[in-house]
């Protein structure tokens, strides 16, 4: 009963929040529902017992990705030019009908490559009775310190490597006088 | 209610959500966004087969790679955005395109 | 469900009367709607409580600094002015909501509820005693600290969407101080998640005891040192002083919320004084013992055995007690902080930034290494442990 209802709870979230990131003419407004629709996808995490991929989920966007994801949109914001340097007329930046038409072509092949896929899958499982949930926090301590030790430690390294190359990147570079 | 294809469900509708932004905009940050919901879609899945399959929580797992894997992509993306709206003061995709013909 | 609250009232007689009463007149198992209604009301409870101890808040800071400033501070409403919070609640559902022109006015709605959704969120696995909990997470401070993020998406929103230049320069500053000190605060609670083994906050207290030695703020230098690392950025994480950039009044006229006006405002306020309250909830549950009572009043197992009282009457004094020592040290540290705001001067923005990337965030590692280091080489035993041990072998002899 109270997972069902979490369960629809998140899922709406989850889908409206897609849906209105699609249709969102304002970027800010996109991120704000992305932001919604993470929230809803950490309520499914919970629902099927994935308890810190839920708070690591939490963490991870709420704090750090839609942060800079805001901070990006503001820094890079206020020009609406709609011509570009050669003078030429461009298409708006969220899109307009023949961009819409191309994207809602390419969602419709995926859908149906994924559909394709998906069916013998659904077939072959029936849905069974669900395992009651356990705390997974150490079983996935215990799997992240022995049998992904080396997956963990390049992710670190990638990690690493990210927070560099972001601050390297972005630094204005200053002209070079000798 | 809680079944699988009722995940699958929800984590396609994620991704082709995705593809849609991902295309449909000219934004860079737009784009970027797109990208983060197809990578929710995939670490859904991995979590959702490893509940409803077999339970040994190495899909968790890989979706604590992907979680991290995002993270590093946004934040090199986004520091790439804004040294190319320093350089060109806009976040136009078409304008980006220096290195095409 | 799985909450503490439920759980400790599940163990009483009148739980069980309760559910078989209401069985037989709907018909249907009533335990888990017995459960919820015990939940719903607590969490009522929580949230009216909190809301108070924010009010509270507000009249605190200026009492204790017309104090700090020998001044009187307010004293017209009611006695010692203890009612001017609702006095100002009441002027503020009161005063006219404005929304600047070319505000984002879905973002500009949105801030304050964000940024106070994410304070109310973090107060479900505040431990205020081992029975009044609302929900035992066991990936708890995890849970907490994530949900406290949403507080710098609040105020960033509330700054960008004002359309004021003001307000952005707040907003800018205040998230980038959230994010910036979310690192050398998680890294500290890190080395204590160490220390106990778990993330779940019964985990993290029940590794420690009553008395001031078995502290985990006593365990070992490193986690000494964690502690004043975890209070500073917790200073900086809710924008109080002298980490308050984003609302620097001098040069920014009040930073992110200076374009709200009335209730919106207030919400802002409201959860400022109770993200304080939180982030001192969690500096106590996690170095300076948390609820636990000395001598193990906590359990009443004591109070059995000399007074001869009745089990679940004990267990309850044992509550009160817990719940009295819990409030106790966080308002203790409630006061450091506002006693810290009117003392020191604000920092500038560069010296804040160099203070959390090139000294706590340092400090941090170093710390979250020597704790690791500490479990390895003494075997998780305290300092106070390893004392008392080498004493007693040394007399020993």
């Amino acid at each position: 009963m109270f997972a069902n209802t979490l369960f629809l709870a998140s899922a709406c979230l989850t889908i409206g929040g897609a849906i209105a990131v699609v249709y969102s003419k304002n970027l800010m407004h996109a991120c704000i529902y992305l932001l919604a629709s993470l929230f809803g996808v950490a309520g499914l995490y919970t629902c099927i017992g994935a308890d810190f991929l839920a708070a690591t989920q939490l963490v991870v966007y709420a704090g750090g990705v839609v942060i800079l994801m805001l901070f990006a949109i503001m820094l890079t914001g206020g020009t609406s030019n709609k011509v570009n340097r050669f003078g030429l007329e461009k298409i708006p930046a969220m899109g307009n009908k023949k961009t819409f038409f191309i994207a809602s072509f390419a969602a419709v092949v995926s859908a149906m490559i994924i559909v394709k896929i998906l069916i013998p899958v659904l077939k072959q499982n029936p849905s069974s009775a669900l395992s009651p949930n356990e705390p997974t926090v150490e079983r996935l301590g215990t799997l992240l310190a022995t049998d992904h030790i080396l997956a963990f430690e390049i992710s670190s390294v990638l990690l690493l490597g990210a927070l560099v190359g972001a601050a390297v990147i972005s630094r204005p570079r200053k002209e070079i006088h000798d | 209610m809680i079944s699988l294809s009722s995940y699958l469900f929800i984590s396609l509708v994620l991704f082709l959500c995705g593809i849609f932004v991902m295309v449909a905009r000219k934004n860079i940050i737009a784009i970027l966004l797109g990208i983060e919901l197809i990578l929710n879609a995939s670490a859904l899945n991995f979590a959702a087969y490893t509940k409803f399959l077999n339970n040994n929580l190495e899909g968790h797992i890989m979706s604590l790679f992907i979680i991290v894997i995002a993270a590093a992509e946004a934040a090199v993306g986004l520091g790439i955005v804004i040294r190319f709206f320093q350089l060109r003061e806009s976040i136009h995709i078409d304008d980006a395109s220096t290195l095409q013909n | 469900m799985n909450s503490t609250v439920v759980s400790y009232f599940s163990q009483s007689n009148e739980f069980q009367n309760v559910t078989n009463w209401l069985t037989q007149i709907l018909g249907f198992n009533a335990s888990s709607l017995v459960a919820f209604i015990i939940f719903a009301v607590f969490s009522l409870i929580i949230v009216g409580a909190m809301a108070t101890i924010g009010g509270l808040g507000t009249y605190a800071e200026r009492k204790i600094s017309a104090d700090l400033q020998a001044r009187i501070g307010p004293n017209r409403v009611g006695p010692f002015g203890i009612l001017q919070f609702l006095a100002d609640g009441v002027k503020m559902i009161l005063k006219e909501d404005i929304v600047t022109t070319n505000a984002d006015r879905f973002t500009f709605n949105l801030a304050p509820v964000l940024c106070l959704v994410g304070v109310f969120a973090t107060l479900a696995v505040v431990p205020y005693s081992s029975g009044f909990m609302l929900a035992d997470l066991n990936v708890g401070i995890f849970y907490l600290v994530g949900m406290a993020s949403l507080v710098g998406v609040g105020v960033f929103l509330g700054g960008y969407a004002s359309n004021s230049k003001w307000s952005m320069l707040g907003g800018m500053r205040g998230a980038s101080q959230i994010i910036s000190y979310e690192i050398p605060a998680t890294l500290s609670i890190i080395a204590i998640v160490l220390l106990a083994g778990g993330l779940s906050m019964k985990t993290l207290i029940d590794g420690q005891g009553g008395a001031p030695q078995d502290w985990y703020i006593f365990h070992n230098p490193f986690a000494f040192m964690g502690f004043f690392v975890y209070f500073i950025s917790a200073l900086a994480e809710t924008n109080r002083a002298p980490f308050d950039l984003p609302e620097a009044e001098s040069e920014l006229v009040s930073g992110y919320h200076t374009e709200y006006t009335g209730m919106k405002f207030g919400l802002f306020a409201l959860a400022e004084y109770i993200e304080v309250f939180v982030v001192c909830g969690v500096a106590v549950a996690l170095f300076l013992g948390g609820y636990k009572v000395p001598f193990d009043l906590g359990s009443g197992q004591i109070l059995v055995e000399k007074l001869g009282l009745d089990g679940m009457l004990a267990q309850n004094i044992g509550q009160f007690l817990e719940l009295g020592s819990f409030f106790t040290k966080t308002l203790l540290l409630y006061y450091v902080v506002i006693w810290v705001r009117w003392t020191l001067p604000r920092l500038r923005v560069d010296q804040l930034m160099t203070l959390c990337w090139k000294y706590l965030t340092p400090i941090a590692l170093v710390n979250l290494i020597g704790c690791a280091v500490w479990m390895y080489a003494f075997n998780g035993k305290s300092i106070f442990a390893l004392i008392f041990h080498a004493a007693g072998s040394a007399g020993g002899h």
